[in-house]
């Protein structure tokens, strides 16, 4: 049923916009004038784009959707065409003197040359443009947005260059609501926010499909933003490491790997050691709940309650949770745990842990927003937050289960208890929740994964042994050793090289052409959702 | 000498404070503060949980406020906590700065020995072809930045000979001290090139000019055989100069091997440092700057009094 209507309103929706869409500027910001966003994409020779600067490793985006069942056959490439553009922008009365700002956040070579050849392309059909990198308070740069979804616009730039990385597909588009600040710089309006109510209504996948592509489709149509290109997902092996047949996955989050089955070939010592990555850089272990996926110890020390399939795109089995139920409108929730876990100090796994954790989480600032959502949809979550109430009232726990009460559908639900580390309770007495990440824990973690924690050398590298006690049996790697890195690591080629590299992954074109010459590693790509695109600020300037 | 010393040390404080302060305000100039560092661009997060961290992080006091808190905790030992992390500063100093004074204190004796002697034998060879050489060689080490040595360094003793290791400072095999001194080797060796250079030339300034005094021509006369003269009478006395060079480069124990940090991954004071700008942790930032400024205050009072015992001519305090 939930299908059905998510279906119809996106059916209902599609239709109602056909042909109201005003080919004139809405507001004093010549961006708002569809023709003009237009006459930006067809100036933009994506392909050549592609096959130069990025050397062939990225995919033409025509959606903000990746790949997959989720792409839409609707949509229009915008194929380059500066005859049109040119034409597009004399109709709009396109003021050739004006410039137009764009900013981005990556400081790599690649991004600068490809802000040279957009300049190019833009001043090809008349549109003056600046670039600059952003430093500093990057997000609130990006997504600052005026209180009035009418009013002026609180921010200088006009074009901004930068991507979504989407654990779920709903991440895409709950940014373009009306009054959620967001750097799609878009003001919103009642039919993009039914549209994405639609594709938040349904937990079912074949709904959320229609609906999804309903709001791609929209975006498309209107140019709301202009994706540019995906990136796939690159994870590097030595030819030393054997997954022994476990899956592949979006490495940038949490699903069945199955490490604990990996093997490494033995060193001249004979002890089996394989050397990774995202190793602690600062003087602390991050708390899961953010880069959900990215740190060593994030995926290696921490279970989950449920596993995700390697695409995410739903539950491959039951992680510290045996069992789990959704109930048909999907309001209630529950997960039983196996029998006899243990956290790796040696005491018990309770329920007690699951909903402290997940209250924790609410107070914790920077939680992923995929799990926010799931959180705050539990009942009685909103007076918990407000101080109003203790406990979240919508969570229980009886012996090994815990239940949860939603007060509203969620259709990630699941997919963030694939995702949420639960934390042992008993580590953080008297710790003020807000600054959770701050506790003593953080120095030497205790979790429920399959490597322990044995050693960091914070800046160095992080040492991980098996946990004898994980109840998915002992890892087979004797040791892993992380080094230190942030998100995009510097190093990764040169540790490569150096023999002193078995796992990682990388999206950087340059360190893809390098890795793929040697005959002692293993490339293997993967289609994530990770899209780039070109935002464009249409509040009124 | 007493009243100077004391003199001095009574100033040193203020002036740490004044120093710290024009540090903390031009880092308060820049965009963005902890918390903005703390989630990606590419994420959202809720405006309102995130100023509630900052309230209790105390990111939203005035400037002057937030100064003071700093550095009042620090007149009274407290160094604070890592904004990102947590932990205490005075513990993430002591895990980092092993690490630092490991590779700059090698890297300043190494530069420190061969850059006297090949200035020394510059200087004594003096128009020769192994002056002519050795001038080049200084110019090239001054001139040619470290990240492009290193880096050449890696690719030649790392990558194709594999002799030495890529990066990193210790593993958990290493179970002793000297375990991970193939480690040190070439980030010391790199970092000392630059500082060998400048040592050199000023070796060899001074050996020149301590070669043409009258107590040399007195030597000779007195028909000391050459390596004497040129040793005990012309080194010692060049060596003086190069003591207060060498002193004055005492400061870069601290802050002088950040570059070859990162390029070797060495788990140094100049990573901590660069990684905490780049988050914007100021605490860290900024003990880490005062202790920077300390040493460069110190060492300038050292070096004042040395050289006042060392040539009797200096009056301090003039």
């Amino acid at each position: 049923m939930s299908k059905l209507k998510a279906i119809a309103v996106g059916l209902l929706l599609q239709t109602a916009l056909t042909g109201t869409l005003s080919a004139q500027a809405l507001n004093g910001n010549p961006l708002s004038d569809v023709r003009v966003r237009q006459a930006i994409a067809y100036a933009i020779d994506k392909d050549t784009i592609i096959a130069t600067i990025f050397d062939g490793n990225a995919v033409r985006a025509d959606g903000l959707l990746p790949a997959g069942p989720f792409k839409s056959p609707n949509l229009d490439p915008y194929s380059y065409n500066p005859d049109k553009a040119r034409a597009l922008l004399k109709e709009a009365n396109w003021d050739p003197e004006r410039t137009l700002e764009m900013v981005y956040y990556y400081d790599d070579q690649t991004t600068a040359d490809l802000m040279t050849a957009l300049q190019a392309e833009l001043a090809d059909v008349g549109i003056k443009m600046n670039y600059h990198l952003l430093t500093g308070d990057v997000g609130a740069t990006l997504s600052s947005i005026p209180a009035d979804p009418k009013g002026k616009s609180v921010v200088t730039w006009d074009l901004g260059y930068g991507a979504r990385a989407a654990m779920v597909m709903q991440e895409y588009f709950n940014d373009y609501a009306t009054g959620k600040a967001s750097s799609d710089a878009y003001p919103g309006s009642p039919e993009m926010d039914a549209l994405i109510a639609a594709s938040n209504a349904t937990a079912d996948q074949d709904g959320q499909i229609a609906a999804l592509m309903a709001i791609d489709e929209k975006i498309n149509k209107d140019l709301i933003s202009i994706p540019f290109y995906n990136i796939p997902l690159q994870v590097v092996e030595s030819t030393r490491l054997s997954r022994n047949g476990e899956a592949y996955g979006n490495e940038q989050f949490n699903y069945n790997w199955g490490v604990q089955n990996w093997t490494i070939e033995p060193d001249a010592d004979g002890k089996t050691v394989m050397y990774t990555n995202a190793g602690p850089q600062d003087n602390y272990f991050p708390v899961p709940w953010t880069d959900l996926g990215f740190f060593a110890s994030n995926k290696l020390t921490f279970a989950h309650l449920l596993f995700a399939k390697g695409d995410l795109g739903g539950v491959a089995g039951g992680d510290l949770a045996e069992t789990w139920t959704v109930s048909p409108d999907g309001l209630a929730v529950t997960f039983t745990l196996r029998n006899g876990l243990t956290w790796q100090d040696g005491t018990a796994i309770t329920g007690d842990d699951v909903t402290w954790s997940i209250e924790a989480a609410l107070k914790y600032p920077t939680l992923h927003g995929v799990l926010a959502n799931t959180f705050n949809s539990i009942e009685g979550a909103a007076d918990y937050i407000a101080g109003t109430a203790e406990h979240i009232s919508g969570l229980s726990v009886d012996g090994a289960t815990i239940t949860l009460k939603m007060a509203k559908l969620d259709p990630n639900v699941l997919a963030a208890f694939a995702q949420f580390a639960p934390l042992p309770k008993a580590q953080f007495a008297g710790v003020d929740l807000t600054l959770l990440g701050q506790a003593p824990y953080w120095q030497h973690p205790i979790g429920s994964g399959p490597y322990v924690i044995e050693d960091a050398k914070f800046g160095d590298y992080a040492s991980f042994t098996p946990f004898e006690g994980y109840w998915g049996g002992k890892a087979k790697i004797e040791q892993i050793i992380a080094f230190a890195s942030q998100d995009g690591d510097k190093n990764l080629v040169k540790n490569v090289l150096a023999h002193r590299f078995d796992f990682g992954i990388t999206k950087v074109t340059a360190e893809v052409k390098t890795l793929k010459e040697l005959d002692f590693v293993r490339l293997t790509q993967l289609d994530i959702p990770y899209t780039r695109m070109i935002w464009v600020n249409q509040y009124d300037k | 000498m007493l009243t100077f010393i004391i003199r001095r040390l009574i100033i040193l404080i203020p002036t740490a404070i004044v120093v710290s302060f024009l540090i903390y305000l031009a880092l308060d100039l820049t965009p963005g503060d902890a918390v903005s560092h703390m989630i990606s661009p590419e994420r959202t997060a809720d405006p309102a949980k995130l100023a509630e961290l900052r309230q209790k992080l105390g990111l939203d006091a005035p400037l002057v406020v937030r100064y003071w808190i700093w550095i009042t905790g620090v007149l009274q030992g407290d160094f604070g906590y890592t904004m990102t992390g947590g932990a205490p500063i005075s513990s993430v100093l002591a895990s980092r700065l092993p690490a630092t004074l490991e590779l700059s204190g090698a890297a300043l004796v190494l530069s420190t020995i061969i850059g006297s002697i090949l200035g020394t034998l510059s200087a004594l060879k003096r128009g020769s072809a192994t002056d002519n050489i050795l001038t080049v060689v200084g110019m090239i080490g001054v001139s040619i930045p470290e990240f492009f040595f290193g880096l050449v360094a890696i690719m030649v003793f790392a990558l194709q000979l594999q002799w030495l290791p890529v990066g990193g400072r210790l593993l958990p095999s290493y179970s002793s001290y000297w375990d991970h001194i193939p480690n040190l080797v070439m980030p010391a060796l790199v970092l000392s090139i630059m500082m060998t250079a400048g040592v050199m030339r000023y070796a060899r300034s001074s050996m020149l000019d301590a070669m043409g005094r009258e107590f040399i021509k007195t030597a000779r006369s007195k028909g000391l055989p050459e390596w004497r003269v040129n040793l005990l009478h012309g080194f010692r006395v060049a060596l003086t100069p190069v003591i207060v060079l060498v002193g004055f480069r005492l400061p870069m124990l601290i802050g002088g091997s950040m570059i070859v940090e990162q390029v070797f991954q060495w788990p140094g004071l100049g990573n901590l440092f660069v990684t905490s700008v780049s988050n914007k942790d100021l605490p860290v930032v900024m003990t880490v700057a005062l202790l920077s400024v300390m040493v460069v205050l110190v060492v300038s009072l050292l070096i004042d009094v040395l050289t006042a015992v060392i040539d009797p001519r200096v009056r301090l305090g003039t």
